[in-house]
């Protein structure tokens, strides 16, 4: 019932009701992990009451606040545990701009989704991107930005990243308020989404993991 | 031809545009941004802090493209100043209205990234923004806001407004003055050189959404956001609190000497409104909390004889209806995201629409893709008049990397298909 209940709240987006049900289930010894089931669950239900026009940004905005404040409490608890993860995917707004809402939005839903993120940061150089990939060894390279020059960046880091022999072993996406169709053909990335909803579904595809 | 000739022509054609009627053809209205530097040889941050160098491009652009209009705004989103000071400085705030690269270095301001600064040189400017007033500072906003905004707000904003009454604090806010008058002179300078040759200017006000104003400068996106789920009705108050000075903003700042419009010629008064938070809001918050104290700035700022010239940032495809309550001819709005022929289709010929392609577009694709493009724009959306032809739609202007060749094949389009 408390699993439901719990999934309902967020969906429903109930703050409140959502934090205590997190809290009184890991309170009781509920596995961790069960919990960040139930909020894939309720992720994919925001994302199709998202891209069906029922919820909005503000209710993804909303959503991301919610997840992460019950992610801070579980991820302590899964540290623990060794959990096999969906994916992993390098994160990141890429050089000249700054700004960071969207990316922030995404990296919530994906790791409620089971992704383990590695969040670079904003205004990151393609070396930055690379060094990133050759680390850890992403299954996707996440490219944000929200200004029109972002474009060009995002062409810059994806070229860099063909010219360091990466570009085969990652799919990128391309994401932010700027970015279409023409833009993906442009910089050559795997996929684009100019909203944080569309953008984690469309890299659960990018994986087959949909 | 003369070019007080051509200036006045251009003139008629955007003032038939605005009201909704029909021009000779479609106007072309630009915000050429950084690509006017990129145009020139000149980098982005010469362009923002040289202002010889910012006019030089802009006049250079303004020679090779014969575009009906240009604006001559050069800056981030600086309202906070401007609405701090118009009610007892009208004269030195409305050189204010945009933060300027020099302000930025007086003010040291938080909200906003330079190049040559805290970014590459190359790179466009950024308003980032930041929390200034917290959650528990709502009521002490209310009850005064302009009050707090020089007590409270502009002290956090700005590093050095940090102590008011200190040494730091007054010299800045003379220098900020004194620079004022530098950056006036210069967008005067620029006005007139661009009157010779053959650019109509309207005088413009400014103003803004009340809920903008919340979300940009005191609460910042995200959390005016979450206040709206979680405290509605604090925010509402903070709304109406800023509503009359929004409407003040506009109407002072649009009282223009008769002798200004008389040198261009012009009763047209612009009122500028850049509408952010539009796309981030669910219709019920958009309905409750946005709109409704807008269209009283809208419907104040009209009534002073204003014509709104309105930047619909983002999608608005959920909200066209709203648009209904808008006095009939009496505003022109740009469409980011939202396709014209929709808006045409919800709100027929009620407001003066203005599109044209995105940037996507004018940096990525090939003139002929550009050309059909714009053709099939002007297709849909040139019947009955009263619109008007903004390039670079996706970030309000042309941007750096726009290829030349593709606006020249804007240009040829709107020729060959832009005349009634």
């Amino acid at each position: 019932m408390t699993s439901e209940d719990f999934i309902k709240a967020l969906v429903g987006l109930d703050e409140e009701k959502a934090l205590e049900l997190a809290r009184e289930r890991i309170e009781k010894g509920d596995d961790p992990l069960k919990i960040l089931e139930d909020m894939r669950k309720a992720a994919d239900k925001i994302g199709k009451k998202f891209e069906d026009g029922e919820y909005f940004v503000s209710d993804l905005i909303l959503t991301g606040e919610i997840f992460n404040e019950i992610m801070e409490m579980l991820k302590p608890l899964i540290k623990k545990k060794k959990v096999k993860r969906k994916g992993k995917v390098v994160a990141g707004t890429v050089e000249g701009d700054i700004h960071d809402i969207g990316k922030n939005i995404v990296i919530a839903l994906l790791e409620a989704e089971g992704f383990e993120v590695i969040d670079i940061g904003v205004d990151q150089p393609p070396e930055a991107f690379i060094e990133a990939i050759k680390k850890h060894k992403p299954d996707i390279v996440s490219l944000s930005g929200l200004l029109t020059e972002a474009i060009e960046s995002m062409k810059n880091t994806i070229d860099a990243i063909k010219e360091a022999g990466l570009r085969d072993k990652v799919k990128i996406i391309v994401g932010g308020g700027r970015t279409n169709e023409e833009v993906k053909e442009y910089t050559e990335a795997d996929e684009w989404a100019d909203d944080a909803a569309t953008g984690v579904k469309k890299m659960k595809k990018l994986i087959g993991a949909d | 031809m003369d070019m007080e000739e051509l200036r006045k022509e251009k003139l008629e054609r955007l003032e038939s545009a605005l009201t909704c009627k029909e021009p000779d053809r479609v106007p072309i209205l630009v915000f050429n941004d950084v690509f006017c530097g990129k145009y020139s040889g000149y980098t982005a941050q010469e362009i923002y802090f040289d202002y010889e160098k910012w006019k030089d491009a802009t006049l250079n652009v303004a020679k090779n493209f014969n575009f009906d209009y240009i604006f001559t705004l050069n800056g981030l989103e600086g309202m906070f100043l401007f609405a701090s000071f118009i009610e007892k400085a009208p004269e030195v705030a409305a050189n204010m209205r945009f933060v300027t690269g020099p302000y930025h270095q007086i003010l040291e301001d938080t909200y906003t990234r330079w190049p040559g600064i805290e970014l590459k040189e190359d790179v466009h400017p950024q308003f980032i923004g930041k929390e200034i007033m917290k959650k528990e500072e709502y009521d002490k906003f209310i009850e005064a806001p302009i009050k707090f905004m020089h007590e409270v707000a502009l002290p956090r904003i700005c590093k050095n407004l940090a102590n008011p009454g200190s040494m730091e604090y007054n010299t800045t806010l003379t220098r900020l003055g004194a620079e004022a008058t530098n950056y006036g002179n210069a967008t005067l300078q620029l006005i007139m050189e661009l009157k010779n040759i053959g650019y109509p200017f309207f005088p413009m006000a400014h103003s803004y959404a009340p809920l903008d104003f919340l979300g940009d400068f005191l609460r910042d996106i995200k959390n005016v956001i979450l206040d709206l789920y979680r405290d509605p009705e604090t925010v509402k108050g903070a709304i109406e609190a800023i509503t009359s000075h929004m409407i003040k903003t506009g109407t002072i700042s649009g009282t223009i000497p008769p002798e200004v419009k008389e040198m261009f010629g012009t009763e047209i008064v612009w009122c500028f409104y850049p509408l952010h938070l539009t796309e981030y809001l669910k219709p019920e918050l958009y309905n409750e909390y946005y709109w409704p104290s807008l269209l009283k700035v809208f419907k104040e700022t009209i009534k002073a004889g204003l014509l709104p010239f309105v930047l619909f940032e983002g999608s608005h495809d959920t909200h066209l209806e709203t648009l209904q309550s808008i006095p009939k001819h009496s505003i022109a709005g740009m469409f980011e995201k939202t396709d014209p022929r929709k808006v045409k289709e919800v709100i027929g010929d009620r407001m003066c629409i203005m599109y044209g392609p995105p940037n996507s577009l004018l940096i990525g694709s090939t003139p002929e893709k550009v050309h059909d493009w714009t053709r099939e724009l002007l297709v849909d959306m040139k019947d009955d008049g009263g619109f008007i032809l903004f390039p670079g739609v996706d970030a309000a202007g042309i941007a750096k990397d726009a290829r030349p060749e593709n606006i020249k094949a804007m240009m040829d389009a709107v020729e060959k298909y832009g005349k009634y």
